[in-house]
């Protein structure tokens, strides 16, 4: 235990991350060898977009599985980067761009190109947008709020979907 | 009060009458098995002695005559079945008793009833649960039906756990019962009924052949309490997997019960032999579906006998893997889920409607039957009840499996992502149900071998009448009490389907950045290698490209047109209110037209007018012509199928229309409805005279555009272009912007064209079963 101790505390803030994330230590130390493996050219972080080690790991928080703990429920459970409901909106901020709180057609249009790319024409997309936010809208504001997409997700075991084993 | 005891007599009544009504024929007819001796008897004397000197009196000519011999077997055969068929009906007539009792306990009880009747009558009870009936005709329709609508995705996701319980719970709880049974005997020395001669090998394969958890009880009996899709795909998936193990762990301990003693080399083996009878199966069956799967191609013009293919070609693969002492059920399973989304995408609606309904028929009446003879058999077979060994074997088989359970659930939550918790434990444990498998196995036993045969059979039918009866019936009611999540019966949304998929895409990619070669990143390869090589070779033409989210939506859409036009309603639907946010391709507003919305049809000229008369006449004799000639291989076509294409697209239609006209702030009135199109005719019913009571106004003359799904007759093609013509220069130019307008956009035409045949293929799929007759195309009874 003892390099792996020296190890942790090489690591920047990791104290920090762990009591934000919740991950433990061997996380920290995983998750930081796959950051430095990614990182070929030793930037200290990766892509043009500077995400740094910390972004890293608390983008890969949300994707922890969630305990059912009984222990702390309330107030302890909101901060967690995975309890459900953060999971969620993580999914919600990768669909809504502009950040205004909704889901517009346009986005949706965005994510559907480019999940179904050149297989489909404009015509179906555009039928299949206008039937999703149909079923969605509940308020009629023709996009999904965040309330909505929660409650067209209720029936899919989002804590299941949204977990990786990895970061067990 | 008076008036429900009315309603409730009559149906039990019912029920016995039924009852009654089989018995006599069945005693009948045993009875009369024996009379048509009688009656050759004379015929033969006569025979010779007309051979012999002609000096014999001729007799009368019979004019009705009893032959009973010449139709015996399939006359009892159907006997069964209209009875197995008949009590089920009467069972869902008295909707109280099959609420609180599982329709299994009561085919059952029937079962008992018949056969103690008929050993009433003197007959000898038939031993009707004869194993090769059972394993070669009864079993087969029931695993088919599973492994075809086997749910691939949650099967798939939590195969790790089912394998456990499966191969290592079976293992633990054969080794558990035979072993412990083996020392209680032991103990028993100097007891009149022998059990202290049972030696070890005959308790082990007992204990395996009843610790297998059986697939027709739990079906029956999980298909009535709803319980959520995780509980049933666990205990489900185990009772289907667990055959392999049965399989091995039968014949290794009969092949040795005769030589006496099994070595490390024999138990080696055995290993090796459950990889191959399990891996072997599965292999056999793939095989086989890939092979259905191909043929299933090629059917396009021989739509009838569609469902007989992959009928056969299952059936094949369980027989094949039966010859080879694979695993037949674990071969059925993979066939059915191999071939399923191939032969999904190839065949038409009609040949899926009937390979579902001929399936479910099947597997419903094999299950019937399968629990009536049960009940048959235990009046009818020799019995040897010995209070000790049938007690211990049940507790022995309940404890065996709690441990089990327990012990299992604690290794494998160390893996699982979503835990199984201790109400999850108790229904998995509660829901290990025996039935007619273990029974039949023991019915295979040789007596030769096996002295206390009788015995085993007698502890097996009280372990499956216990399990069936006692833990059946209180299923429901602790299901209730612990309030287990229930399946959500919900139709699954497209918006759900749209997540799903994207964060499937997410968790991929995040595996990929951790590094992980976790579930989703196996799924992706295998989604690619799918697309990318076996799509192309199993599935014919247009539909191999389309992705799933296509499909799904299609789905939908059929769906719910289809059930509007039942409804009668009309093509408005509540839901498809726009709103007044017009659509996202923003185009500046356009002004308000100068004509108003009234002037619905453009004015055609006379000669025009004509023009089209004569080509509606043309067409529409033509269709009639057809429908004349009657041949059995034609499918009748479906009104509703006919309609729905055009249907669709005069949604689709409508919606744009309706957008463009609250932006125009006009108020929508509706035009008189132009002549209908005969297509329209036929799928209005009868009693709803205003089924279209919207029409599109401009759009109802280009609607007709829609067969240009059928491509055969240039006429229509022109008629479009003139309509699309006329209507575009008549009308307003509003008429450009149309979104989802597939002839309309001029700039758009090449997609448009890609879509259209796109639809087109869909059309043709739909419609193409009125079978070999159509000589000419098939969408014929498109046309208007």
């Amino acid at each position: 235990m003892g390099s792996s101790s020296s190890r942790i505390n090489s690591i920047p803030d990791a104290q920090q991350l762990m009591q934000e994330t919740g991950f433990s230590a061997a996380h920290i130390v995983r998750l930081h060898e796959r950051f430095e493996s990614l990182d070929t050219e030793r930037r200290g972080e990766l892509s043009q977009e500077t995400v740094n080690f910390a972004s890293f790991v608390r983008i890969l928080a949300h994707f922890r599985p969630a305990e059912r703990s009984r222990g702390s429920r309330g107030g302890a459970q909101q901060e967690l980067a995975n309890c459900t409901s953060r999971k969620l909106q993580f999914a919600f901020q990768l669909y809504d761009q502009d950040r205004d709180g909704k889901i517009s057609r346009e986005e949706l249009l965005q994510v559907l190109r480019a999940m179904l790319g050149i297989q489909v024409t404009e015509e179906q997309l555009q039928s299949i947008v206008e039937r999703a936010i149909q079923e969605a809208d509940l308020d009629g504001d023709d996009a999904i709020s965040f309330d909505e997409f929660k409650k067209s997700l209720a029936k899919v075991n989002v804590d299941h979907k949204m977990s990786t084993g990895f970061l067990r | 009060m008076p008036l429900k005891i009315g309603q409730f007599l009559p149906e039990p009544g019912l029920l016995l009458l039924l009852l009654l009504a089989f018995l006599g024929g069945s005693v009948l007819t045993h009875g009369a098995a024996s009379s048509p001796d009688i009656t050759h008897q004379p015929t033969s004397a006569a025979h010779s002695e007309k051979g012999a000197g002609h000096n014999v009196t001729k007799k009368p000519f019979p004019v009705l005559s009893l032959d009973y011999p010449h139709i015996q077997t399939p006359f009892e055969i159907s006997l069964w079945v209209l009875l197995a068929s008949l009590m089920k009906l009467g069972f869902h007539l008295v909707p109280r008793l099959s609420n609180i009792v599982p329709e299994s306990c009561l085919l059952i009880t029937v079962g008992l009833l018949v056969g103690g009747l008929i050993e009433l009558a003197g007959e000898t009870v038939p031993p009707v649960l004869d194993s090769q009936l059972f394993f070669l005709c009864l079993l087969p329709p029931i695993i088919l039906d599973a492994g075809y609508f086997l749910p691939i995705r949650p099967f798939m996701e939590n195969l790790g756990t089912i394998l456990m319980f499966a191969v290592v719970g079976t293992l633990w709880n054969s080794f558990f019962v035979g072993g412990l049974l083996y020392a209680v005997c032991q103990i028993q020395q100097g007891d009149e009924a022998g059990l202290s001669q049972l030696d070890l090998l005959s308790c082990l394969l007992f204990g395996s052949i009843i610790s297998a958890v059986d697939p027709v009880a739990v079906l029956a009996v999980f298909e009535e309490i709803h319980i959520n899709e995780l509980l049933h795909i666990i205990v489900f998936g185990e009772s289907l997997l667990n055959d392999a193990v049965t399989v091995v762990l039968y014949h290794l301990f009969e092949e040795f019960a005769g030589a006496g003693t099994v070595t490390v080399m024999d138990a080696f083996l055995g290993i090796i032999s459950f990889l191959v009878v399990a891996l072997g199966g599965v292999l056999v069956g793939a095989i086989y579906g890939i092979l259905a799967a191909f043929t299933s191609r090629f059917t396009s013009h021989t739509r009838v006998i569609e469902p007989l293919f992959v009928f056969v070609y299952s059936y094949m693969a369980y027989l094949s893997s039966e010859m080879f002492h694979l695993s037949g059920i674990m071969a059925l399973i993979s066939c059915g889920a191999v071939m399923r989304p191939y032969v999904e995408a190839n065949i038409s609606h009609k040949s899926h409607t009937t390979i579902k309904y001929f399936l479910k028929m099947w597997s419903s009446v094999s299950e019937t039957l399968i629990f009536i003879f049960l009940g048959v058999s235990t009046v009818g077979g020799k019995h040897d009840w010995n209070w000790t060994f049938v007690s211990v074997t049940v507790i022995l088989c309940l404890v065996a499996r709690v441990i089990g359970v327990v012990g299992l659930t604690f290794f494998i939550n160390k893996f699982r992502i979503v835990k199984l918790t201790t109400k999850d434990q108790f229904i998995i444990a509660y829901g290990g149900l025996r039935g007619a498998i273990a029974f039949s196995l023991g019915f295979l036993l040789k007596v030769e071998h096996f002295p206390k045969r009788e015995m085993f059979l007698t502890a097996i039918i009280t372990v499956v009448f216990f399990t069936v009866f006692v833990q059946g019936m209180t299923i429901k009611p602790l299901v209730e009490l612990l309030a287990v999540k229930k399946k959500q019966e919900a139709r699954r949304t497209i918006n759900e389907e749209i997540h799903t998929q994207f964060l499937d895409h997410l968790l991929t990619g995040i595996e990929d950045i951790c590094g992980h070669y976790g579930h989703h990143h196996w799924k992706d390869k295998l989604n690619r290698f799918n697309k990318k090589y076996v799509k192309k070779c199993l599935i014919a033409g247009e539909r191999s490209k389309e992705p799933q989210l296509i499909a799904f939506y299609h789905k939908m859409e059929m769906k719910q047109a289809i059930e509007l036009v039942e409804s009668g309603g009309g093509v408005k639907l509540p839901s498809a209110m726009p709103s007044t946010v017009s659509m996202q391709n923003i185009q500046p507003k356009k002004p308000p037209p100068a004509k108003p919305a009234e002037r619905a049809l453009p004015q055609l000229s006379k000669g025009r007018e004509e023009e089209i008369r004569k080509i509606l006449r043309g067409n529409l004799q033509r269709t009639r012509q057809r429908m004349r000639s009657y041949n059995r291989h034609t499918l009748v076509a479906d009104p509703y199928e006919d309609g729905f294409g055009d249907f669709l697209l005069k949604k689709q239609k409508i919606i744009q229309l309706e957008k463009k006209l609250k932006d125009m702030d006009n108020y929508l009135t509706v035009p008189a409805a132009p002549p209908d199109s005969p297509t329209m005719c036929r799928s209005r019913l009868a009693s709803d005279p205003q089924a279209y009571s919207m029409k599109p106004d401009s759009d109802s003359v280009p609607t007709i555009q829609v067969d240009l799904a059928s491509p055969q007759s240039p006429d229509s093609v022109n008629m479009m272009d003139e309509f699309a013509r006329g209507a575009r220069g008549g009308a307003n130019a509003q008429q450009d912007e149309e979104g989802a307008g597939l002839m309309m956009k001029p700039p758009a035409a090449a997609a448009g064209e890609a879509d259209r045949s796109r639809d087109q293929q869909k059309l043709m799929r739909c419609l193409s079963d009125p079978g070999p007759s159509a000589d000419e195309d098939e969408d014929e009874p498109f046309l208007p």
